[in-house]
């Protein structure tokens, strides 16, 4: 038998567990409104001002930056050929590739236009570019731009797509894939979302065509670093020279490929009009940005002069604009 | 007649001295020896105004965790914010006191009603939008309600000409008082989400209107008389929609009323909410699903031309996470050029602020509505950062056009040079070309033609509110180039003058 506890029942008075009914809530409410303006008095909210996350700086893809570069050219025997040539007077592309390398190559695939219009990068040439990448033991080969039409058709239209398949290589898009925010630096470029597979790439390869262009009166290397980045891209164009060399300063390729087979003269970017294609059969190898935009820029008949963006990314120290010093012809 | 002091004369002073002080700080957010903070501080006494900042954007900005303080008093004490501080509570005490329903039927109209929880359902709504990134409490929440019914519904009766948005503002603040005219505080009992958020908390209460045991209730409903929340202290109170303003206490026959810890041995209960479980799932379901098509209509990332909104604004959804539409900034603004918006910033915009530049302009030197934001959605900017004296400006809310087929000098022939003269950057954004133009009959006129160097143009619309070209000015401000939205640009980038390496 339990005795019956005294304190608790009849007790006319106040007992511990009415004090705690009556101020328990009001003292429980107190300590989380407490708590939640200790917590949150003064954040900067949520909602960040969308500039206040600092994006990374890009990361440098060349093998060997202490070197000086050098140009290798090589024609008149196609393009598979004349690549082969070309790379070999480079040391060969054993030199640049390693075993597991996850490669990025960014050729000019802007527009739906076949290759015989010569708007975009010539198909054969990239075709054999992943080839001889996955020979030299690359662990995968992204073919990859930011297009100005509509993506698949570009990709299909140009052949690019097929070639790069055919070698075993993959296709990449800004519709197939993500972006990451980068700091790219400069006076004109600040931060830009860039395509994930380059940031993510050991090496990095970049294929322009030699064209014609209404804006930058000749596009080659760094114009062609234009579909690399995602974003209000037009707002680039006004001061194109600046931007252009920026766009060369921030992304440092292992090497660069001037793809000279076919050269759009007039009507450019876009061209369309077979008549203003010229065969000149020539791939261009390079270590030196510069010089090679430099050597390209003669076959459109430029002097660097011409082409202001040469003389600002020489300044930065991205290369020479005299190519005829680095450049050896094979 | 002798006079007995009892607690509702204390209170009758409190409100008198918070509805001085609001008018008071009212015409203070305009005066700038005033600090901005101070002039705004009702507004951070609101309780509401930290919830819903807190869930839309989860912080408690510059001096709103005063209302934390407000709402945890609410957690000891009950709904004395309606009772004695809420100036909107006390304007309709009096217009009922004045012109309300005869004394003898008041104990009819004071009785609860089940829909009164309406405001329950209003103060879901206005969560759970919060929850969603948007706080839009200050459309119904009275502390901003009567600010913006009187910064822009009545204040521009003398300053700067109303607009709809006025219009409405103010529309709402005379239906308010009249429906009490009919209801004593039929908004606080029906509507206020803020009286919602206080009556939920006040149920934790230890301190309330309580029955003493000893005596009865006659059921004599005196008590209803003077009650201004339909509480019904003669039954079982509902301490959630009581407003602590202690009428009963005097009024009732037997004298068994009093505010103050439960009476050992009266065992008596609080009836619940009248809003079950269903009905709230079912209003925060419904909100979560109206409200992304509510920001599709115009809010959020939609940029607008005519949507130019006050220097130091956050990028555009962080201001609807932080704007409590309460129009200090409209009040505080030296040109009156600060309206409260209807149909520019679509549903989500209802209230908000923008500038419309024919009533007046963004003076370069004045940052008084960023010092006055009693949340942060204005932030506080120096007179130095709206300059654009030596290079660009780092704070900047649109850029002036010309309309060439309206200028005098581009579409008619006609001298005038008023923008240049006007435009306050250091260099002149503005600047004018000489040109010779043939008029109708074959004279040669010389005028100079107006160019607006984009970089420069901070947006503060003082060309366009000095234009000489009648209703619609010939160069105007949009919102295009606002520094609080790197994505509504046209320009690159805004360098730094003297930098650029480019030489073409």
């Amino acid at each position: 038998m339990k005795e019956p506890r005294p304190d608790i029942d009849s007790s006319p008075t106040l007992g511990r567990r009415d004090l705690l009914k009556t101020w328990g809530p009001a003292a429980l409410a107190g300590a989380a409104i407490t708590a939640l303006g200790a917590g949150l008095g003064g954040r900067p909210g949520r909602h960040q001002r969308r500039d206040s996350a600092a994006g990374q700086p890009p990361p440098d893809w060349r093998i060997d930056p202490s070197s000086p570069g050098r140009v290798a050219i090589a024609g008149g025997e196609g393009p598979r050929a004349n690549l082969g040539r070309a790379l070999a007077a480079m040391g060969g592309i054993d030199r640049f590739i390693s075993r597991g390398d996850r490669v990025a190559v960014k050729p000019n695939c802007a527009w739906d236009r076949t290759a015989e219009q010569a708007a975009n990068t010539d198909p054969e040439l990239i075709g054999e570019l992943v080839r001889l990448c996955l020979a030299a033991g690359a662990g995968s080969v992204v073919v990859l731009d930011n297009t100005c039409h509509d993506p698949a058709r570009a990709f299909a239209r140009s052949g690019i797509a097929e070639a790069t398949r055919a070698a075993g290589g993959a296709v990449a898009h800004q519709n197939s894939t993500g972006t990451v925010k980068l700091d790219l630096g400069g006076v004109v470029l600040g931060e830009w979302e860039v395509l994930q597979p380059i940031v993510e790439a050991d090496k990095l390869i970049n294929v322009p065509v030699v064209k014609h262009h209404s804006l930058g009166r000749g596009t080659l290397g760094m114009k062609n670093w234009m579909g690399a980045i995602v974003g209000g891209r037009p707002g680039l164009h006004q001061r194109i020279n600046q931007a252009c060399a920026e766009l060369g300063d921030a992304f440092r390729p292992t090497l660069t490929v001037i793809d000279a087979t076919r050269v759009l003269t007039g009507g450019g970017p876009t061209g369309g009009s077979l008549d203003l294609v010229r065969p000149d059969d020539l791939v261009a190898v390079a270590t030196d940005p510069v010089a090679a935009d430099t050597w390209g820029a003669t076959l459109l008949d430029f002097s660097p002069a011409e082409l202001p963006y040469l003389a600002i990314a020489e300044r930065l120290g991205l290369g020479t604009t005299d190519w005829q010093s680095v450049a050896t012809k094979v | 007649m002798n006079f007995r002091p009892r607690a509702r004369h204390l209170r009758i002073v409190v409100q008198t001295l918070f509805l001085v002080s609001f008018m008071i700080l009212f015409v203070g957010l305009a005066v700038e020896r005033v600090p901005g903070r101070v002039a705004s501080i009702l507004l951070s006494l609101d309780p509401l105004t930290a919830v819903g900042t807190a869930l839309a954007d989860w912080t408690i900005p510059a001096w709103t965790w005063i209302g934390l303080v407000i709402l945890a008093a609410t957690a000891v004490l009950g709904r004395f914010f309606c009772g004695w501080i809420c100036p909107l509570g006390t304007l309709q005490q009096l217009v009922s006191w004045i012109a309300g329903p005869e004394r003898r039927k008041r104990n009819k109209i004071n009785r609860y009603r089940r829909w009164f929880s309406l405001k329950y359902v209003i103060l879901t709504v206005i969560l759970v939008w919060a929850a969603l990134g948007a706080d839009h409490a200050g459309w119904l929440d009275p502390i901003p309600l009567l600010h913006r019914a009187v910064a822009s519904g009545v204040r521009p009766l003398w300053f700067g000409g109303i607009t709809p948005g006025g219009w409405v503002a103010f529309g709402m603040l005379a239906a308010i008082l009249l429906l009490s005219a009919w209801m004593p505080r039929f908004y606080c009992r029906a509507i206020c989400p803020l009286g919602a958020l206080l009556g939920v908390t006040a149920r934790l209460a230890p301190l309330r209107i309580r029955r003493t045991g000893t005596n009865a209730c006659s059921g004599c409903t005196l008590c209803l008389m003077a009650c201004q929340g339909a509480d019904e202290p003669l039954d079982n109170h509902r301490v959630s929609e009581c407003h602590v303003c202690l009428n009963c206490l005097p009024s009732c026959a037997e004298d068994s009323l009093k505010f103050g810890l439960p009476v050992v041995g009266s065992g008596s209960s609080t009836p619940p909410l009248d809003v079950g479980r269903r009905r709230f799932l079912v209003t925060a379901v419904a909100t979560a699903a109206i409200a992304p098509v509510l920001r599709a209509t115009g809010g959020g990332e939609a940029r607008t031309a005519d949507a130019i909104r006050p220097p130091g604004a956050l990028d555009e959804s962080s201001f609807l996470a932080r704007c409590i539409t309460c129009g200090a900034c409209s009040a505080s603004c030296p040109t009156n050029v600060i309206v409260s918006d209807i149909g520019t910033t679509g549903v989500e915009g209802f209230f908000t602020p923008i500038l419309k530049m024919r009533r007046g302009w963004c003076e370069p030197s004045c940052t008084r509505c960023g010092d006055v934001c009693p949340t942060g959605a204005l932030t506080v900017v120096t007179p130095e950062a709206k300059q654009a004296v030596g290079g660009p400006a780092e704070v900047t809310i649109g850029t002036a056009f010309l309309d060439r087929g309206r200028c005098l000098p581009w579409g008619m022939a006609t001298p005038c040079i008023v923008c240049e003269e006007m435009c306050p950057t250091s260099p002149k954004a503005i600047w004018l070309e000489p040109a010779e133009v043939r008029a109708r009959d074959g004279r040669t006129v010389k005028v100079q033609q107006p160019f607006v160097d984009p970089e420069l143009c901070t947006g503060c619309g003082l060309c366009e509110n000095r234009c000489p070209v009648g209703e619609k000015a010939a160069i105007r401000v949009s919102s295009v180039g606002e520094s609080r939205d790197p994505g509504n640009r046209m320009l690159s980038r805004r360098s730094e003058v003297g930098r650029s390496e480019d030489s073409t």
